[in-house]
């Protein structure tokens, strides 16, 4: 498929930041990508909405490879996700070192946090950093107090998770993904786990990190954040994209049937 | 009737051939102390080595590798399915085929580093025999105990380390094993408990471990009944020591996720295992928020 989009800087390569192409994924013989093709420019924020099963959290995880994608290709920051590229054009899966390597410089967060319990807040944020990337403690952990306070958590730096509300967590496990400096953020559904009074504080430490300039995928239910955060906003339906487009033009002047219908559930609620 | 009583009499006081004497003079004997000590030694190698057995098993068992799984799975079948017993004797039958029966028992290195106190001197061969044994049977059920701990730990963890670049080796060291570790430790415990008691088992070999050093020893003073029970205070008081010091590791090991209100054991309940439950399990979970 050609790029999409009015742009015409998706055709530089150098500023696309994720370049997926056609991407289709199997679980057995259910196929929950059906040919997905996403651009995400370096800076932008991209929000992905869909029903629950229209494939984009599956989406997102492929493009850091915790799921295997079983034809097309991914490309972040102009490098293939995954697997390598023979001389005949024949993609093997990439060493996995490789993929730890690529891994490195992408950002996760996940609904569930997965924080690390048997670590404090701050041997959370500096685990990576300093067993991945070998950067000195002293250094690692004055970069990881910086990373706490910036998420409004200074105080917490030796919690350990399980004394933490759902939103502290989410903030510590934004720190930890921050912490390998990465070039892109992939947040899946961020706050769908958090009581409801809980899920601002987590969506304004999103916000700052999209006013920063850093270039996020967003999964989410919160219209109101893709209303006023993206660049982009993605509708994802039955494994494709259905439709894709500024914020305004996708909340209120949409003709697409499924959208529509979507947003209206979204609204009963 | 007179000879029924006498005899009723007999079974519950044990006065006619059982002498408390004995107990009381052999119980610290240094014969008895070298067995227990044997019996230790014993204890912590092969648990130690059954313990990294099982560790192996399990990633043999989770890896890509069709004959290394197989293999696996046939050698937990055949070590849980044998007698502990079957597997020492054949051990220590099978090392002279070898022809390493003689010289491991010439080596003799308990002598040299002063277990000179026993009936006899501990073979080497009897003791490597005994440690082989134990560990390949030990690694059998630990396999198990491993699974189950590692298993227990939420896919998201590996996850989340893969996510911040982790290789699953570096994840598994730092993230899942950590975490799986003291899920495993209350049930590790216990096999250290069985471990202790079943060390015995060397006696049909001739180890001169507690029990075959009090079989000896009572055999040879027509004072058997009075050594084994000398053996058993041993076992009590080596599974009581434990049964505190794993009370105290629990405690250690559950220092993050211990709610500071939660009632702790008392040093009795933990030395005892009363109390316990499987409050190591439990709060060994991560909260759900």
């Amino acid at each position: 498929m050609a790029m999409r989009g009015s742009t015409g800087a998706y055709t530089n390569g150098t500023r696309l930041m994720v370049d997926a192409r056609d991407v289709h994924k199997y679980f057995h013989n259910n196929e929950v990508l059906r040919g997905v093709n996403m651009q995400v420019l370096r800076g932008e924020v991209v929000v992905v909405i869909g029903p629950s099963g229209s494939g984009k959290t599956t989406f997102l995880r492929c493009i850091n490879h915790l799921e295997k994608i079983n034809r097309g290709r991914i490309y972040v920051d102009g490098k293939l996700i995954g697997y390598r590229e023979t001389g005949d054009g024949k993609l093997v899966e990439d060493s996995e070192r490789n993929i730890a390597g690529i891994r490195a410089e992408i950002g996760m967060v996940f609904q569930r946090f997965n924080l690390f319990p048997h670590l404090t807040a701050l041997q959370n944020i500096i685990e990576a950093p300093m067993q991945v990337k070998g950067i000195a403690r002293e250094q690692a952990e004055a970069r990881g107090r910086e990373l706490l306070a910036k998420v409004g958590l200074a105080q917490k730096a030796d919690a350990y998770p399980a004394r933490l509300s759902g939103g502290q967590q989410q903030r510590v496990a934004i720190a930890r993904a921050l912490a390998m400096d990465p070039k892109l953020m992939l947040f899946d559904e961020a706050t769908s786990a958090l009581d409801p009074e809980l899920v601002g504080e987590v969506l304004k430490v999103m916000r700052q990190l999209a006013e920063e300039g850093m270039t996020m995928v967003v999964v989410t239910h919160e219209m109101g954040f893709a209303r006023d955060v993206a660049d982009r906003v993605i509708f994802m339906d039955g494994g494709i994209i259905q439709e894709e487009g500024a914020p305004a033009q996708m909340f209120s002047a949409s003709s697409n049937e499924r959208l529509r219908t979507f947003l209206g559930q979204i609204r009963e609620e | 009737m007179g000879g029924l009583l006498q005899w009723l009499q007999s079974v519950v006081t044990l006065n006619h051939f059982f002498v408390w004497t004995y107990v009381w003079k052999y119980t610290p004997a240094p014969a008895i102390i070298q067995g227990a000590i044997v019996t230790v030694i014993l204890s912590v190698i092969s648990q130690l080595l059954g313990t990294l057995i099982g560790l192996m098993l399990y990633f043999l068992r989770r890896g890509r590798i069709r004959v290394f799984r197989i293999s696996a799975d046939a050698y937990i079948w055949f070590f849980r399915g044998t007698p502990l017993a079957v597997q020492i004797l054949a051990f220590y039958t099978l090392f002279p085929y070898l022809h390493i029966s003689r010289p491991l028992r010439a080596i003799d290195p308990f002598s040299a580093i002063g277990f000179t106190h026993g009936p006899g001197p501990i073979f080497l061969d009897s003791f490597l025999a005994a440690i082989l044994a134990l560990s390949l049977n030990e690694g059998a059920y630990m396999a198990e105990i491993v699974r189950a701990g590692i298993d227990a730990i939420d896919v998201g963890q590996l996850e989340a380390a893969k996510s911040l670049g982790m290789t699953y080796s570096l994840a598994m060291r730092r993230i899942v094993l950590p975490q799986a570790f003291r899920i495993i430790i209350p049930p590790l415990g216990n096999e250290f408990n069985n471990m202790l008691k079943n060390t015995a088992l060397a006696a049909f070999i001739a180890l001169n471990e507690l029990l075959e050093t009090g079989r000896l020893i009572g055999d040879a003073n027509f004072a058997s009944l009075e050594l084994l029970v000398v053996a058993s205070l041993w076992y009590l008081l080596l599974t009581t020591i434990w049964g505190f010091f794993q009370g105290i590791i629990e405690r250690k090991l559950n220092a993050s996720n211990l709610d500071p209100g939660a009632p702790r054991p008392q040093w009795w309940q933990r030395a005892f295992g009363f109390g316990q439950g499987n409050a190591g399990v439990a709060t060994a979970v991560p909260a759900e928020h």
